[in-house]
């Protein structure tokens, strides 16, 4: 086998199904051996660092026409995102900017053009540290898996309670993420916001990524706030003790301070060698009560 | 695997058939081989250049199917049927007036990084004629230069655009 400069080999086989049965079918035949590939971008950063070797097969999924959809359905506010819509795909649609916008902001700020050309929504979710998945938080994401009987749906905050420590679901392939949007009560308003903090402004593991959309009546008071916070090795998740406590106060420097302590109590990032877990929680803590002010102006 | 199923065969070495610089070819090389290898190693095409191989430093830009991709992170089983552009193919017709903006502006100072910069450059404007600043910014992100400071790069986008106006301009009037 071929091994370039690095000695990553690179003659492995490489499958081509052309529906998802027929993929899951050779996973199932290939185990380990076997690693299903799509934009191939983290794969490829992985086999040139170490952090994994190439596989002997790799099951191309790039040609299964299911994977591709884009689904919006404008009655009932939901959307349906093939895992193998690029994130240049979701970053350039004026649909998905309109009903989900935090998802477009999302996919503007991974990596660069060129590398959101191949990087899928699905690759960006598996890595379980992406940074769709704070926007992707927001909108009730389900995974729909093929799992080689009648199809499974997981809400994506259960995948990422126990993936890391679980690995079964590597056997199924992920089909496409449903998001539903949030609806909007009469005479409010909607905040939303995303952002990323990071030691450069691109190609760094961020040190916090932010997502967050409320709705503010005339008065300021907060209603359906949903909170998720991510970036670097953390896995993303939503801040339910945070929104619990914000829905039905007023916007206020009294509730900003306090939701700021609680954010500061109770988040909790991981920390590495560069940017240590107390450094983390202060920034998540300063832009959510950032945005909060943002929100009230 | 099941009886039903159509017979699958797996691809090790076999005929890759892509477009090349507007020319049709078949690629005869391993199926994961990276891009840039077999442009730089296999085609002696050495324009696409070599530096990070993770993608980050957009040196071994090329354009598949007209939208910019590094070349380090592109499996050649990825341009089956699709059309690559490299830098020689920019300038197969003589100079690109990006690359002469470039001259002019000072947009380069070792040049590694330079064809990387056309490529991306090239994608932008080929897809948005006139970009706003922000666009620019967004279309270069993932291209790294450790040499200019960015500013004689950004002039030279600049008067890119101003060129390709003034010559779509005139081809209008002559037109």
């Amino acid at each position: 086998m071929a091994a370039n400069a690095q000695g990553v080999a690179e003659a492995p086989f490489v499958w081509h199904p052309r529906s998802a049965a027929e993929a899951w079918q050779l996973k199932a035949t290939l185990g380990a051996e076997g690693v299903f590939t799509a934009g191939g971008t983290l794969l490829r950063t992985q086999w040139e660092s170490g952090l994994a070797a190439m596989p002997n097969h790799l099951i191309n999924i790039g040609e299964i026409e299911e994977l591709h959809g884009l689904e919006l359905d404008s009655e009932t506010g939901t959307g349906g995102f093939g895992a193998m819509l690029t994130l240049s795909d979701i970053r350039t649609s004026p649909q998905v900017n309109t009903r989900f916008p935090l998802l477009t902001e999302a996919a503007r700020s991974i990596a660069a053009p060129s590398i959101r050309n191949l990087a899928t929504i699905g690759g960006n979710v598996l890595s379980m540290v992406g940074d769709s998945i704070p926007a992707l938080l927001i909108y009730d994401p389900v995974l729909h898996w093929h799992d080689g009987s009648n199809g499974l749906k997981e809400p994506l905050s259960e995948w990422l309670s126990t993936a890391p420590v679980h690995a079964a679901w590597k056997e199924r392939l992920l089909i496409s993420i449903e998001l539903t949007q949030p609806t909007m009560d009469s005479n409010t308003k909607r905040f939303v916001a995303y952002h990323k903090v990071g030691r450069r402004d691109a190609f760094t593991p961020s040190v916090v990524t932010a997502a967050l959309s409320m709705q503010l009546d005339s008065d300021t008071r907060l209603s359906d706030v949903r909170l998720a916070l991510g970036g670097g090795q953390t896995i993303p998740h939503r801040l339910e003790t945070a929104e619990l406590f914000l829905n039905g106060q007023l916007a206020n420097k009294k509730t900003i301070t306090e939701v700021y302590a609680l954010i500061l109590e109770q988040y909790e990032p991981k920390g590495d060698a560069f940017v240590p877990v107390s450094y983390r929680k202060k920034a998540a803590a300063n832009l959510i009560a950032s945005e909060l002010w943002k929100a009230v102006r | 695997m099941k009886d039903s199923m159509r017979p699958l065969t797996p691809l090790e070495a076999s005929s890759i058939p892509c477009t090349l610089n507007g020319h049709e070819i078949n690629l005869n090389v391993p199926p994961a081989k990276r891009l840039l290898h077999v442009l730089r190693d296999d085609l002696a095409m050495t324009g696409t250049k070599r530096s990070c191989d993770i993608g980050r430093c957009g040196a071994c830009m090329v354009m598949v199917d007209g939208v910019p991709v590094n070349s380090c992170l592109t499996m050649a089983y990825q341009c089956s049927g699709k059309s690559i552009t490299t830098i020689e193919g920019v300038s197969a017709g003589g100079i690109d007036p990006i690359q002469r903006a470039f001259l002019e502006e000072g947009g380069f100072q070792c040049g590694y990084c330079t064809p990387g910069m056309i490529i991306s450059v090239k994608a932008l404007l080929d897809h948005n004629p006139d970009p706003t600043p922000l666009q620019i910014e967004e279309a270069l992100s993932g291209n790294i230069c450790r040499c200019t400071g960015y500013g004689g790069i950004k002039r030279a986008v600049q008067k890119a655009i101003e060129w390709r106006k003034e010559s779509y301009e005139s081809e209008s009037i002559s037109g």
